[in-house]
């Protein structure tokens, strides 16, 4: 083993500077990956050199800024599941050919009794079989990855629609390469090696049979995705032109649909309904949700109504009606108030009711215009003067009963 | 039948039912069973549910077509005719003051302060609000692109083609109304032949 270390400590000290250069200059080369050149003005000339003989960053040709090399473009793309950039590897075809000249490789060094040659040909056969299993879970990675976010990173429909139909080639042709691996074959290889016959037929059929399944899920997506892409470009197509169309002609009507012997259901459709309801006074049983009910409404304050600083009613409000009628009772006598006041003598109240037709009862009436007369303001009430026409109910009692109210106004 | 009494009555109301404005109804209207037993109790009203042709919205239409029920559709028929400009422009207002590539669709959200933020550095945008809202279907006639934009949400919200999940909050989803839309101008395209295209040209080509 010791004269083995010997040739690959060159290899790993120079692949651990190398790797380093990476991480020293990360800020750097990042911003190369973004901008898709390196700014040779952030590196010393040393390190320009370094970093191309790393075989990090390239010049394509003599007129070219220096750039990443495509591998590491590669890299960081998939580090980063940079979908826009990340490069999908469906060659299978070139994997099985190293696959097979490395079994060829391990069986003569393992005949020749050549152990850790042949030690070394299988640690390298089994990378490559885990770099072909690798390169699919990539694939079906950044395939997921583009799914999931709706190919959000190209911006247009149209870009979408190419985006998914170029990944759904890519699908194809990933299960094609799945298809060139052939167990039978791999069987024969195997032979009765049993690392062989692990490696190359369980361990790789499991994974290859995971694979086909999943790329399966993933093309399923990608035929529903562009479906619905392609749902959303006509509607919005249809939105545009038929809005458009409409604009240009103002007047536009289509055939009447309605009249249709058959009304295609898109026009039949029926007028809304207000639907109300009233309480139900003739259920005995509800009475005590609804007395729970009024008591939980809110009280509504009635507004007095507007009518001036007025006397008190005669009447009680009972209900709106009754209040109405209040109103127009107050209103009736506060006229007669100001016809009054335009009078040289005193009005009889009796007499303006019949005058005036007024529709009120003689009784209602006296007494509203007492209560107005009463309740006039301090101020205007010395300007009037009242005096009521009574007259004895009954010799045996001092009951008296108010037969009219007469108003004048006090001269000056 | 009992548990799809408050189903028929907003049915009844003229409520389009989508999986966006109550899931739960329009799964269980998408049972037949279950639509066979509203339309058997709808049937003595002359009524039954109807669906669009890709089945994203049900609504209560007419039994049998009589002489009321034709004059009845024909005055709704009148509403959506006049009504399909404004709201085409609308979509197309929605779709580039929120920067889509496509059309709304059921589902879709609309913050009415983005639209508001995007409309107000942009005096070509307030030109179209200031039409669109005049327009005789949204009915505004503020100078103020605030309550235009209310205005607007206001009576889609009322026709059933946005839904607001909060009220206190400006913030309006897309309902399947917006579907039956496209499906009643699909219609009309197709059964008038207009030269109304929905396909891209290059796609057209390479058929």
């Amino acid at each position: 083993m010791v004269q083995e270390i010997s040739p690959l400590s060159g290899l790993f000290k120079n692949g651990a500077e190398r790797l380093a250069l990476l991480g020293k200059h990360h800020h750097a080369l990042m911003k190369g990956y973004v901008d898709g050149f390196i700014d040779e003005t952030a590196f010393s000339e040393q390190t320009l050199k370094k970093l191309i003989a790393a075989r990090i960053v390239w010049r394509p040709d003599e007129q070219q800024p220096l750039m990443l090399r495509p591998l590491m473009s590669e890299l960081i793309a998939s580090m980063v599941a940079d979908e826009s950039r990340r490069q999908i590897n469906a060659d299978v075809a070139e994997k099985l050919e190293q696959i097979r000249n490395k079994v060829q490789a391990w069986r003569d060094a393992y005949y020749k009794g050549d152990y850790s040659i042949a030690e070394r040909q299988m640690q390298r056969l089994t990378e490559l079989v885990h770099d072909l299993s690798g390169q699919f879970e990539e694939a079906i990675d950044s395939l997921w990855h583009r799914l999931n976010n709706d190919f959000g990173f190209v911006s247009s429909l149209n870009e979408k629609i190419n985006e998914n139909a170029r990944a759904q080639n890519q699908v194809r042709r990933l299960l094609d390469g799945l298809d060139l691996i052939v167990f039978q074959e791999l069987i024969e290889f195997a032979e009765n090696s049993s690392t062989l016959r692990k490696l190359l037929v369980s361990q790789l059929q499991l994974r290859v049979s995971l694979h086909h399944s999943s790329l399966l899920a993933v093309q399923q997506r990608l035929v529903d995705l562009m479906a619905k892409f392609r749902h959303q470009q006509s509607r919005t197509l249809l939105v545009t032109n038929m809005a458009a169309f409409l604009r240009q002609h103002p007047q536009y009507q289509p055939a009447c649909y309605p009249e249709r012997r058959e009304v295609p259901s898109v026009f039949n459709i029926a007028a809304s309904l207000s639907l109300q309801a009233s309480i139900a006074l003739d259920r005995p049983v509800d009475r005590q949700t609804m007395a729970e009910m009024l008591l939980a409404m809110p009280r509504v304050t009635v507004m007095p109504p507007s009518v001036p600083k007025s006397a008190g009613s005669v009447i009680l409000p009972v209900d709106e009606e009754v209040a109405a009628r209040q109103v127009a009772l107050k209103m009736d006598v506060e006229d007669f108030y100001v016809f009054a006041a335009g009078q040289s003598g005193p009005v009889s109240a009796l007499h303006y009711l019949t005058e005036n037709h007024l529709n009120w009862d003689s009784e209602i009436w006296l007494y509203q215009v007492i209560t107005e007369y009463q309740s006039l303001p301090l101020a205007d009430k010395p300007r009037f003067w009242q005096r009521c026409d009574e007259r004895q109910a009954s010799p045996v009692n001092d009951l008296r009963i108010i037969l009219d109210v007469s108003i004048g106004v006090r001269g000056k | 039948m009992l548990e799809y009494g408050p189903l028929i009555k907003r049915l009844l109301t003229g409520e389009f039912i989508c999986h966006i404005n109550d899931s739960d109804a329009y799964r269980h209207l998408q049972d037949d069973n279950t639509r066979q037993a509203i339309d058997n109790y709808l049937r003595i009203l002359n009524y039954r549910i109807v669906s669009n042709e890709t089945q994203t919205v049900y609504y209560v239409g007419f039994y049998e077509m009589n002489r009321d029920a034709r004059s009845q559709l024909m005055n709704q028929f009148k509403d959506i005719i006049s009504s399909l400009l404004p709201l085409l422009e609308w979509l197309q207002f929605m779709q580039e003051t929120q920067g889509r590539e496509s059309t709304l669709t059921a589902g879709d959200y609309i913050r009415s302060s983005e639209i508001m933020a995007c409309v107000e550095d942009n005096q070509s945008l307030q030109q179209r609000l200031n039409q669109l809202s005049s327009d005789r279907f949204f009915n505004c006639k503020s100078d103020s692109i605030d309550l235009q934009l209310k205005q607007i949400f206001r009576r889609l919200k009322e026709h059933g083609y946005v839904r607001q999940p909060n009220a206190e909050q400006q913030i309006f989803i897309a309902t399947g109304k917006i579907d039956y839309l496209i499906d009643v101008i699909r219609f009309i395209r197709d059964e008038e032949h207009l030269p109304v295209e929905d396909t891209p040209l290059v796609q057209q080509e390479l058929l």
